[in-house]
């Protein structure tokens, strides 16, 4: 069971109830006579009984009197008197054994409910009910009705009827969902009066205090130090269409930090348009936060969540002094020296109504650490694992994994980005860095159209190095405007002063990287050769045969017959490089400006002869593998955006 | 004779949703009655709920059904429109026996929609079609 949860909550109440229920027991077998004129006890005659999904429903007749007090001849039904429905628990007609003109003590804690449009009260939980046996009845008599087994009706519970739990229809929502609606006002200013109470600044506090169930009562102020989102659960994996962009699924988050420096992770509500969780971050990171009505997902530790704690302990430590618990105030103690933290509460709305109030007119906090912005080369000098950094960069090529049985939403992509501290200065670190987002890192669509059309300038924020490498995961933010609160410094470093320049192939390149070559054809690999036509509209490289005319093309993107189709060529040639003398370079060529150096207007229709030896470079290329047994390198002729 | 059970469920769960907006005791005094009539379904079903186990699926017609994924890691999906799940316990206890009146995951729905703790989800015509009809491979 979730520690806190509602689940154990219950657990505990019904352990509590089902030692007192066996207590009471155990004392009436003791007692001779319960008194019946006690407050509270409600004294019921049964009438007519069945059974539904094994709970006793007795139609009963209340009782003003002891039934000692009335004859046993006194039969017939007072139409004053109240019926009722009293339920029985399985166990307890089992103990109770009823049967219809049984007179019953029914002992507090009964419970009483009254349904709409009906009139008969039903009583339940009825765990504390006794028999009371009339003076007139033997026990003779009393054992004859045990012997005989009674058939109790049992009533068969239609499929059909479904509960509504509202008034309103609240099974059919119309976009944007009811959820989606409560939060969308998530500025308002103004405290709902209901929930007036002291604003408290310790989350931990609160935590402990009211338990798992919420904090309807109170709220806690803290400061929102990011904003990202978060994708759904893993369980809805197998569901996700693979079409469907990633943030369809995620909800937004916000990490907090209260005045103590604790943190905490807010899970709010899912995104209904891509470029929400951007707006958000630009208009709540830093600011002060009213948290109230929420309630504990998870109590999560270092070991268990290291992105999580990553991100904290890139914020640790706070950059003002925070509050102590336990020390008086009027000196605040500096934490420099404590340890960051160890532990954090992942927070979630607790019912429809989200109350996260922003206060988005007041300056940002004090406690805020906008995220450091550093140059590429500071970045792949960090020593160390795990750090989150961010960085301005340029984008300048985009490769997608290419397995297809991965749903393209959930396809890793890399990102060949430099900036000017590594293009400006001669050095042994590389002039283009490869930067893997993950499937987990969510792109807005706006984000992803802009990257595939032209090079972007992208902000990283949260980035994860380690390894020797940056990834972009879950929490990792990446935007193209400006934030308003980056260290000036950032400001500068991505412009690039001139035309942007890769590393040259040599010995240390490596495999998924992007480089320049240049070099000799010394041979063409003519079982690679192929060309295909292209839909001269809009590049559709996968034309089909026109079902009404075979001899045409079609192309299924555009609904049209393709007239004049572009042909397109791809040939693999091995180069000779001046710095390479015993590498095999194989080139996969397909650029329009690649066969025209190669003067080759036509696969099939070319000399290899007249190929040998032409020069070709600089090439842009993708470097998709090199070994050392042959020494080899393949690559792929790339553009760059 | 009217079944008196449902309505009197309807009720309950109604209450557990306004009682979530009052105080700590109206809650517990809910979940004391809940219990009464759920037996043993009840603290499994808000175990479901502690982990948000259920989400309310929905196709771009409108149609919704719901998706919960229970403690055995299976996804069972619970139907909006009557009371059917497609868990072994539904098939036991209330089509065979009608010793219970809802099964746990078709409870976790009810108690997710009342708490406002479902996991909202949309997919396509068809990934709704499969959802309905994928029974037959949760077997295997």
């Amino acid at each position: 069971l979730c520690r806190g949860g509602l689940a154990e909550r219950l657990c505990r109440l019904q352990n509590r109830e089902r030692s007192a229920i066996s207590f009471w027991r155990h004392q009436c077998l003791s007692d001779a006579k319960i008194a019946s004129d006690e407050s509270g006890v409600l004294i019921v005659k049964i009438l007519e009984i069945f059974e539904e999904c094994t709970i006793q429903v007795a139609i009963c007749q209340q009782l003003e009197k002891s039934p000692a007090t009335l004859s046993s001849q006194d039969t017939a039904i007072s139409a004053r008197e109240p019926i009722l429905k009293v339920l029985f628990a399985k166990e307890t007609a089992a103990h109770l054994k009823t049967r219809p003109q049984d007179v019953i003590h029914i002992y507090p804690p009964w419970q009483k409910l009254l349904l709409k449009n009906a009139d008969v009260p039903v009583i339940m939980n009825t765990y504390f009910s006794q028999k009371v046996l009339l003076s007139d009845h033997s026990e003779a008599t009393e054992k004859t009705y045990s012997l005989t087994k009674m058939l109790i009706r049992k009533n068969i519970i239609s499929l059909a009827q479904t509960f509504r739990l509202d008034d309103l229809d609240d099974e059919l929502h119309q976009e944007p969902s009811a959820n989606q609606v409560a939060c969308v006002p998530l500025l308002h200013n103004n405290c709902d009066s209901k929930h007036q109470s002291a604003v408290n600044d310790s989350l931990l506090e609160m935590v402990e205090s009211q338990g798992a169930v919420g904090w309807r009562e109170v709220q806690v102020q803290v400061v929102i130090q990011r904003v990202y989102c978060l994708p759904a659960r893993e369980g809805y994996r197998s569901h996700v269409q693979g079409n469907k962009p990633l943030w369809m699924f995620c909800r937004l988050c916000l990490l907090v930090q209260d005045a103590y420096g604790m943190f905490s992770e807010v899970q709010l509500h899912s995104l209904s348009s891509a470029d929400e969780m951007e707006q958000y971050c630009r208009r709540w990171e830093g600011k002060f936060c009213c948290l109230a009505g929420m309630k504990i997902l998870q109590r999560t530790t270092r070991g268990r969540a290291l992105g999580l704690f990553s991100l904290i302990d890139s914020l640790w430590p706070p950059v003002v002094p925070v509050k102590v618990p336990g020390q008086s105030q009027d000196h605040e103690m500096m934490t420099t020296n404590h340890p960051p933290p160890s532990f954090c509460y992942i927070l979630t709305v607790q019912s429809g109504e989200i109350r996260v109030e922003v206060d988005e007119e007041k300056p940002v906090s004090n406690l805020y650490q906008p995220a450091a912005v550093l140059g590429l080369k500071e970045i792949l000098q960090i020593d160390g694992c795990n750090q989150r950094c961010s960085f301005w960069a340029r984008v300048l090529y985009i490769r997608v994994q290419a397995k297809h049985s991965v749903p393209v939403n959930q396809r890793e992509i890399w990102l060949f980005v430099s900036d000017s501290t590594l293009q400006d200065v001669a050095h042994i670190t590389p002039k283009v860095v490869a930067v893997s987002v993950a499937a987990s890192c969510v792109l807005s669509t706006e984000i992803t159209e802009a990257l595939s059309a032209t090079s972007q300038l992208v902000f990283f924020k949260d980035a994860l190095w380690g390894n020797g490498r940056i990834i972009c995961v879950e929490r990792t933010v990446l935007l193209l405007q400006k934030p308003l609160l980056c260290s000036a410094a950032g400001a500068d470093l991505s412009e690039l002063t001139g035309p942007v320049r890769l590393d040259e192939l040599d010995s240390t390149t490596q495999a998924n990287s992007i480089c320049t070559v240049r070099g000799t054809v010394v041979g063409v690999n003519e079982s690679t050769a192929f060309s295909w036509p292209t839909c001269d509209r809009c590049g559709n490289g996968k034309l089909e045969l026109c079902p009404q005319d075979r001899r045409q093309l079609y192309c299924s993107q555009c609904s049209e017959v393709v007239i004049s189709p572009v042909l397109k060529m791809q040939l693999e040639i091995f180069l000779s490089c001046p710095s390479q003398t015993r590498r095999i370079v194989k080139v996969k060529v397909w650029h329009k400006m690649s066969f025209g150096v190669l003067s080759i207007e036509r696969l099939g229709s070319y000399e290899v002869q007249s190929v040998l030896g032409k020069e070709v470079g600089l090439l842009n290329c993708y470097v998709h593998s090199v070994t050392s047994h042959p020494d080899c390198v393949m690559l792929e002729e790339i553009v760059l955006l | 004779m009217e079944s008196t059970l449902p309505a009197v469920a309807e009720e309950l769960l109604r209450e557990i949703k306004k009682a979530f907006q009052e105080t700590s005791q109206g809650r517990d005094l809910a979940f004391f009655r809940l219990k009464f009539v759920f037996g043993p379904s009840a603290v499994p079903a808000l175990d479901l709920v502690d982990q948000r186990s259920v989400t309310r699926v929905k196709s771009p017609s409108g149609r919704t059904t719901y998706q919960v994924l229970g403690s055995s890691g299976k996804l069972y999906t619970c139907f909006g429109s009557c009371h059917f799940c497609t868990c072994p316990a539904f098939g036991f206890s209330v089509l065979q026996k009608s010793e219970s009146l809802l099964c746990k995951h078709i409870l976790a729905v009810y108690l997710s929609r009342a708490l406002g703790a479902c996991q909202e989800l949309s997919v396509s015509e068809e990934q709704f079609s499969s959802i309905l009809l994928a029974e037959e491979d949760d077997d295997a």
